[in-house]
């Protein structure tokens, strides 16, 4: 008869030197871990109250403007570069890292700066109402850019490379990507060279009459350019032929739009019946998605880097954070004493978000609320990884989606998005109504997406 | 123009849209995604698409990130799934939750070859018997280390009972009279002392050996290692037993007045009082896997309890007359089987799934049994003067004849009555309090042989235990979520009650329904069935492509077959007639003729349903169900 006793040898369980780490041992019979599932949902909903928690998004406000910023620009090839534009006519250059003005243009413009953008090198481009566009050289005296006196900080006297005289009211500008052009949208779209004082080309629908309130250049495809207008319009046009390619018709107007730097053919549109939308421009009669949660009109939108998330600023006073793809539930952003929000922009690494309101001020948020700026350790790294995870795998969980769903709203925000939800319920009432007793209802109900577009010509 | 944005390749014209509609015949072209996804490598499509081709540079995984093995072959693939994200997105799950199964089969299989090896007594033939095995010879065959699992404690305090941490490194014990002593009985290091001078009827540790509470005369009364009276919990009225669920931080107490007792040991929160209405009560046991509370009355019945039902979940009524001892079997998934014994002199074995009767029952000599289940599920009764132990699987092998289970090995302990049974927890030990103090006897093959260092270490640090102390209770989980059937959680969420399937004439405006019915009224919800068993497999193998495109024509018919099955002749004269025939009007004509009508169409449905191989009769339920009218 054979017996053998069960026996651990204390040797084998404790560190063999003075500060060796102590040795563990794993067994993964369920059996040994009872409760795995309810455990790990405890987890999942202390990791969602975490988030919650540590969702302090706001970093910095950037002072210095006399009134509302209107327009926003980030500089290409740097993160800290950003210029912004304001309705008393002045442009200054931030840094974000430093949290300081680089660069102070009084006076730019008379009246307000209505277009920002960035040329080759250190040169930046503005347009205003003052039918003007200007050319600058942004570089200080510490830059080692010795045309300029040698002050250091900001400077007032600073005069404009260039200046390129229109007929009308600018509303924007873009730069193309790659060669010194840039197009300007004021009763029409302009083409300019930056060498020459006249546009070089005219861009319009045949049948417009329109004011173009916004113009940008495809991001990939370089020579594609888009506008949108008052008169509801979205137009695509090409440099090449330099003629109208195909104009949209919606049912409201936008107020800002957007290339995908990732997808070269989706655009995205802010627009004034409160919803964002983005457009497949091969397929132009129905957006891919619609974006509802603003409860006013959406004043101004950009893309991450990444082509993931885009940011929308509205006129409800908020900064919301969406994802591609995900037409509701976006991350808001507010605070008390924020205006109507003008612009808002990404800054080039994705992580933060900048947006300019009325109330004159630039403001930094992060683009992921919950971040931890500064150093984190590897241990940190992972178990905020661990964290994500486990979110992501129990957001099915009502408890847990609860809790990360929740946001408090100012009461006005809160109360327009309440009163928006029991008309536009009270009209899905009345025309389920409708449908049902009337003939109206023999034909299949109209989809959402197809009553954005009204018209699309070529 | 078309032919200039062709060129430019980011706009395509009008006319040349891409093709979105799904073909199955067709196999799409694998992008970049797709690559990056299962990791082998494809052909060149034929016609790249140019966006995609214009993108995947900037948006293709990395070949350093791409995973460098295939996916297993027990991976789903979906290719039946239409909406290609959705698709990718399942095909990666499937094959992580594959790659982790095979993961953790290599972890067993470690476990098994350079862990620790379980104990046993082998026979080398039939006429050997594990039960004539005596202690002393035990002692002598087991290791230096293990036979120092074997002792007597020789004490004077009346009848002992003993409890062990979870880690089986300490142990408490109580006397009948009031003696109370935590120790470390591996090193031999005494925590605490007391002579607490009065009737003491439970010990249990807490969360782990730096507190313990004691059932004493009137209330239950918790200390801390050193023996420092930190709270009296007056709420707990004359307890007789004592349970501590680790995980949820309750202690929980029965008594004299039959109330049982939870408290939260986290927040001293007394979380709920049940009245039991059965009187006076000293058994209590809980299942380990569960977190249900098992009480044994007077009156033979056994209950079972959560904190969140005011009535017990199921009540049981087990032996004639009392029931002395209880206990849920640990070494299998959920608790499934509990044994009982009663002053009846029966020990009962229970499937707790099915109540209709024991699993197998026998007698025990003496009467007024305690049993125990091991880690491992070894089973021991302490009746009359001895303990026996009896070994899986025969325990809860059906059985009709009244008779024990082959005897694994039994201990004659002379100090009657044997009171408190405890195995150790990793180690082949079961403590036996009686009336002269307690022993500790060697059971080969009783205990875990593989601790994991994350649940409980009999070899943890004090930094460890702190922090382990830390997370669990960051992982408390609430009293709440206890139920018999623990896996609820994460399970399906029950279906909504706006439905178009249980016949029920809804009416509810397409839009606003749940997308599932939306799907199901369309034709098009995927209801194929994520098995686990290897007849699932078809999917990946061979005929997958083939098995893909019948999924996908199901419930899509072409042009052809539409215009095969559309409706034809509604307006045939026996119709019209009826037609004509007002509604409100009883015609005996007319309704002999719908009569008629109706059965000759239940007969050719019927007809149908038997052709195509169903059975008949039972009609299966329809989307169109929601437009028929009631009668």
């Amino acid at each position: 008869m054979k017996i053998s006793v069960l026996q651990h040898a204390p040797s084998a369980h404790l560190p063999a030197r003075r500060g060796d780490p102590t040795p563990t041992s794993r067994n993964l019979d369920p059996k040994m871990h009872p409760f795995a599932r309810a455990r790990e949902r405890i987890r999942a909903l202390n990791a969602t109250k975490m988030e919650r928690m540590f969702s302090k998004p706001f970093v910095a406000s950037l002072d210095g403007h006399i009134d509302a910023v209107e327009v926003l620009a980030r500089k290409p090839g740097s993160l800290t570069a950003v210029a912004s534009g304001s309705w008393d006519g002045g442009i200054l250059l931030h840094d974000l890292a430093e949290r300081v003005q680089v660069l102070r243009l009084q006076g730019a413009h008379k009246g307000k700066v209505s277009g920002l953008c960035f040329s080759e090198g250190d040169r930046l481009l503005s347009c205003g109402v003052d039918r003007n566009v200007k050319l600058w050289d942004t570089r200080t005296s510490s830059d080692g850019g010795g045309s300029r006196e040698g002050e250091a900080g900001p400077s007032e006297e600073r005069k404009p490379l260039n200046v390129f005289a229109g007929k009308f009211a600018f509303n924007s500008i873009d730069h193309h990507r790659s060669e010194p052009r840039f197009a300007t949208a004021s009763n029409l779209v302009q083409l300019w060279d930056e060498t020459k004082n006249t546009p070089i080309s005219n861009l319009t629908f045949p049948t417009s009459t329109e004011t173009v309130t916004s113009v940008r250049f495809n991001l990939s495809e370089s020579s594609v350019l888009a506008s949108i207008g008052s008169d509801r319009t979205f137009t695509l046009y090409d440099i090449r032929t330099g003629k109208a390619e195909r104009r949209v018709v919606m049912q409201m107007r936008s107020n800002a739009l957007n290339w995908s730097p990732i997808f070269p053919t989706t655009i995205l549109l802010a627009s004034e019946d409160h919803n964002l939308y983005t457009f497949d421009i091969r397929q132009l009669s129905t957006p891919t998605q619609i974006y509802k949660a603003h409860v006013a009109a959406v004043m101004s939108c950009d893309w991450s880097p990444t082509g993931t998330e885009f940011v929308s600023g509205g006129w409800d006073r908020t900064v919301r954070i969406w994802k591609e793809g995900v037409g509701r539930a976006p991350e808001v952003y507010h605070t008390k004493r924020m205006q109507r929000v003008t612009s808002s922009i990404y800054t080039a690494d994705a992580r933060f978000v900048l947006s300019g309101s009325d109330d004159g001020n630039v403001r930094l948020w992060k683009a992921r609320a919950s971040d931890k700026l500064g150093v984190v350790n590897t241990r940190e790294k992972a178990a905020m990884e661990y964290r994500d995870s486990l979110k992501q795998r129990w957001n099915m969980d009502a408890e847990i989606g609860r809790v990360s769903r929740s946001r408090r709203l100012p009461q006005p925000v809160h109360k327009a998005a309440k009163l928006k939800h029991t008309m536009l319920e009270a009209r899905r009432v009345k025309e389920e109504r409708r449908r049902k007793h009337t003939r109206a209802g023999e034909s299949k109900p109209k989809a959402e997406r197809k009553k954005i577009v009204l018209a699309e010509q070529s | 123009m078309d032919a200039l944005i062709a060129r430019a390749d980011a706009i395509q014209p009008l006319a040349k849209r891409r093709r979105t509609e799904y073909t199955p015949g067709r196999s799409s072209h694998p992008t970049s995604h797709e690559i990056s996804a299962n990791g082998s490598e494809t052909t060149k499509p034929a016609h790249p698409d140019p966006t995609a081709a214009s993108i995947s540079r900037n948006t293709a995984l990395p070949a350093s990130l791409r995973p460098t093995s295939p996916p297993p072959s027990s991976a789903h693939t979906h290719k039946h799934i239409k909406n290609k994200s959705l698709r990718l997105t399942l095909d990666r799950q499937s094959a992580h939750s594959a790659r982790t199964k095979e993961l953790i089969k290599d972890a067993e299989l470690l476990t098994s070859a350079l862990g620790a090896e379980h104990g046993r007594i082998e026979v080398d033939d039939e006429m050997e018997k594990t039960w004539r095995v005596g202690q002393k010879d035990i002692v002598s065959g087991a290791g230096q280390e293990a036979a120092k699992g074997r002792k007597e404690w020789v004490l004077d305090g009346g009848g002992y009972r003993a409890r062990y941490t979870r880690n089986g490194r300490h142990l408490a014990i109580v006397g009948k009279t009031g003696h109370v002593a935590t120790f470390d009985w591996q090193s031999g290091t005494m925590h605490a002392e007391l002579q607490l001078r009065e009737t003491c009827q439970d010990i249990t540790f807490l969360h782990d050996h730096s507190h313990f509470a004691v059932a004493q005369n009137k209330y239950v009364f918790i200390y801390d290692q050193d023996g420092v009276e930190l709270h009296r919990l007056s709420a707990h009225v004359e307890p007789t037993r004592l349970e501590f669920l680790p995980y949820h931080w309750l202690l929980a107490s029965i008594g004299r007045p039959g109330f049982l007792k939870y408290t939260d040991t986290s927040t001293g929160q007394l979380v709920t009082s049940h009245r039991t209405k059965l009187g006076s009560c000293s058994t209590l046991a809980q299942n380990p896997h569960t977190a249900v509370l098992y009480l044994g009355h007077q009156n033979g019945q056994v209950t079972l309890w959560t904190p969140n039902l005011p009535h017990p979940a199921v009540r049981l009524l087990a032996h004639m007359g009392g029931v002395t001892g209880l206990s849920v079997d640990p070494s299998e998934e959920g608790g499934r089987y509990m044994a009982t014994s009663g002053v009846d002199g029966r020990v009962k074995v229970w499937d707790c799934r099915n109540w209709k009767g024991a699993v197998r029952e026998w007698g025990a000599r003496g009467g007024g049994a305690e049993v125990e289940w091991s880690q491992r599920g070894s089973l021991a009764v302490a009746s009359g003067g001895s303990v026996n132990i009896y070994n899986p699987p025969t325990i809860h092998a059906p059985h009709t004849a009244h008779s024990p289970p082959p005897l694994y090995m039994t201990h004659p302990i002379p100090h009657r009555p044997l009171s408190g049974l405890r195995f150790c927890p990793f180690q082949d030990i079961l403590t036996v309090g009686h009336a002269k103090g307690l022993s500790s006897i060697l059971v080969p093959g009783s205990g875990e042989p593989n601790f994991d260092s994350s649940e409980a270490d009999p070899f943890e640090t004090r930094k460890a235990r702190r922090e382990r102390e830390v997370r669990g209770l960051l992982d408390k989980i609430q009293p709440d979520m206890i139920s018999l059937d623990p896996s609820f959680i994460g399970s399906l969420a029950p279906p909504p009650k706006l439905t178009t399937t249980d016949g029920q004439p809804a009416d509810i405006p397409f839009a606003r329904l749940p997308r599932m019915e939306r799907l199901k009224v369309q034709g098009k919800a995927d209801e194929t069935e994520e098995n686990d068993d290897d007849d699932h497999h078809h999917y990946n193998d061979g005929g997958g492509d083939d098995d893909g495109a019948e999924a996908a024509k199901g419930p899509r018919k072409t042009k052809e077959e539409k215009e095969k099955t559309k409706m034809r002749g509604k307006g045939k004269s026996m119709k019209r007639f009826l037609r004509k025939k007002r509604k409100n009007v009883i015609d005996p004509a007319a309704v002999a003729i719908r009569a008629k009508l109706d059965k000759q169409r239940e007969e050719r449905r019927k007809a149908k349903e038997v052709q195509m191989g169903g059975d008949e009769g039972v009609r299966k339920p329809s989307a169109l169900d929601r437009f028929k009218r009631k009668t």
